[in-house]
């Protein structure tokens, strides 16, 4: 069944979507991804959580360029992605 | 150990309507295994498992008495966001744009000590009243010390060993401890006799609180207007603010839509979580970016409007927009159905009810109201690894 994600990119320079192949062994959707936050959403099979999750992490560079991946969260439900309270902002 | 089988979740389902009998697939051995679920996950070396989550699946209908939603709306205490989602619908019909934009308010509190809690005029006039929410904000329930106080009166502390250790009050450890002890709760009922002001138990704990273990937290404090609680006093001692749930909407185009009184609860919610975020569902040829596809059959919906409220957010405005969205069923005839999902807090000490709540991979505890114009409705309510099972 598919695992939801929520990822945030730290880039220095790149803003351009990075596609993922973990080996092409793997069916990641990328269901959905914004600019402006460098945030996207990435959807996986649940076996092959562990190993896109530890993909990401190791994930430095991209053309010579460095970035770093941040999990904000993981559910097997696309909607429990869509409510997240650490979002909330009362600034 | 339960696993995370591929292209299924572990489901409870239960019918209430009345032309169906309740079902309970096995309860002896589904208690078995919610048991054996709230035990650590074990590390192994089988990369394929994830953590457990729980997804409890409910039929009924509003005319059967025995329907439990008021009961079950009303235990998930800490809501941070109702999402509704309305077809053939281009803007919020008035009087339900007046209902999202009359959720009560709430009250943003910089660092407040938490023995300011145990105040007695603050016992006296908010918390013996029976309608106060309280929880601590900005901090994370897998890091930070969080502070829950609920409607009952029960005051909830979820702490780190050093802390729970500096407090010296009684308390448990966490349900969710794997292997180490790192997280301990400290749930205390101020309405209790042992817990009245001058007693020794209310005084070990306001100088355990005052003194030994001086918690101070950004707090999120709300009431329900009838309910004759005052927050008054407390707020006038630190920097405070009010604060209006925020209200947001949207209008969707041709939105492709499934079966909804067939398709099975995985897809449903993938589908409505689709919706929320605004992903596309058309799997066209010429992308590879995604292949999530809405469910077959499907129907296309030429307007739908997807609308929200953030903030702290009391179950009594959730069952009100609820009977709400009864009368426009009732009254349009061109809207069939009508969707609610309710989101907990992911830091929250509690889910539903009293019980114990945690963030693994992720903190979800939400439910999803699917209601239609004959007056039945569907009912998913999901929550986290770190979590016991919905009502």
């Amino acid at each position: 069944h598919a695992i939801k994600r929520k990822i945030k990119e730290t880039e220095t320079k790149q803003t351009s979507l990075i596609l993922l192949t973990v080996g092409a062994a793997l069916n990641v959707d990328v269901l959905k991804y914004d600019e402006e936050t460098l945030s996207a959403l990435l959807r996986v099979p649940s076996r092959g959580l562990v190993k896109l999750w530890s993909s990401l992490t190791l994930q430095g560079s991209y053309k010579n360029q460095t970035c770093a991946f941040r999990v904000l969260q993981v559910s097997p439900f696309l909607l429990a992605l869509t409510g997240n309270s650490r979002d909330l902002r009362l600034d | 150990m339960l696993h995370h089988v591929p292209n299924s979740l572990p489901v409870h389902c239960v019918t209430t309507a009345t032309r169906l009998a309740a079902v309970t697939s096995r309860p002896n051995e589904d208690q078995k295994r919610i048991r054996k679920k709230l035990n650590p996950v074990k590390m192994c070396a089988d990369l394929s498992r994830t953590p457990r989550n729980l997804l409890v699946c409910e039929r009924s209908s509003f005319l059967d008495e025995k329907n439990r939603l008021s009961f079950q709306v009303e235990q998930l205490r800490f809501n941070y966001k109702v999402s509704l989602l309305l077809p053939e619908c281009g803007s919020a019909p008035s009087h339900l744009e007046s209902t999202l934009n009359s959720f009560s308010r709430f009250y943003l509190v910089k660092k407040l000590p938490i023995y300011e809690l145990l105040d007695k005029d603050f016992l006296q006039n908010a918390v013996y009243q029976g309608s106060v929410y309280g929880l601590s904000f900005g901090t994370r329930i897998d890091e930070d010390n969080c502070v829950a106080l609920m409607p009952n009166g029960r005051l909830v502390l979820s702490l780190d060993k050093d802390s729970y250790e500096m407090l010296g009050f009684e308390g448990r450890p966490s349900r969710f401890n794997h292997r180490t002890c790192s997280r301990f709760v400290v749930p205390v009922d101020l309405k209790e006799r042992s817990m009245a002001p001058g007693s020794p138990g209310y005084r070990r704990l306001l100088r355990a609180l005052s003194s030994h273990l001086k918690l101070q937290t950004d707090f999120l404090i709300s009431h329900h207007p009838g309910g004759g609680a005052s927050l008054k006093a407390l707020l006038s001692r630190y920097d405070w603010s009010e604060r209006r749930p925020e209200v947001c909407s949207r209008r969707l185009s041709d939105l492709v839509c499934p079966d909804l009184r067939s398709c099975d609860p995985h897809s449903l919610l993938e589908w409505l979580g689709a919706a929320d975020a605004d992903v596309s569902c058309e799997n066209s040829s010429s992308s590879f970016l995604s292949t999530l596809t809405c469910p077959e059959p499907t129907t296309t919906l030429a307007a739908a409007l997807s609308a929200s409220v953030s903030g702290l957010l009391l179950p009594q405005d959730v069952q009100r927009l609820v009977e709400q969205l009864r009368c426009h069923l009732q009254q349009e005839q061109t809207a069939s159905w009508a969707s609610v999902t309710v989101h907990g807090f992911a830091d929250g000490p509690v889910s539903w009810g009293d019980e114990e709540h945690g963030v693994l991979t992720g903190g979800e505890n939400f439910y999803n109201l699917l209601m239609f114009q004959d007056h039945t409705y569907r009912l998913h309510l999901a929550t986290g690894p770190q979590d016991g099972c919905p009502p």
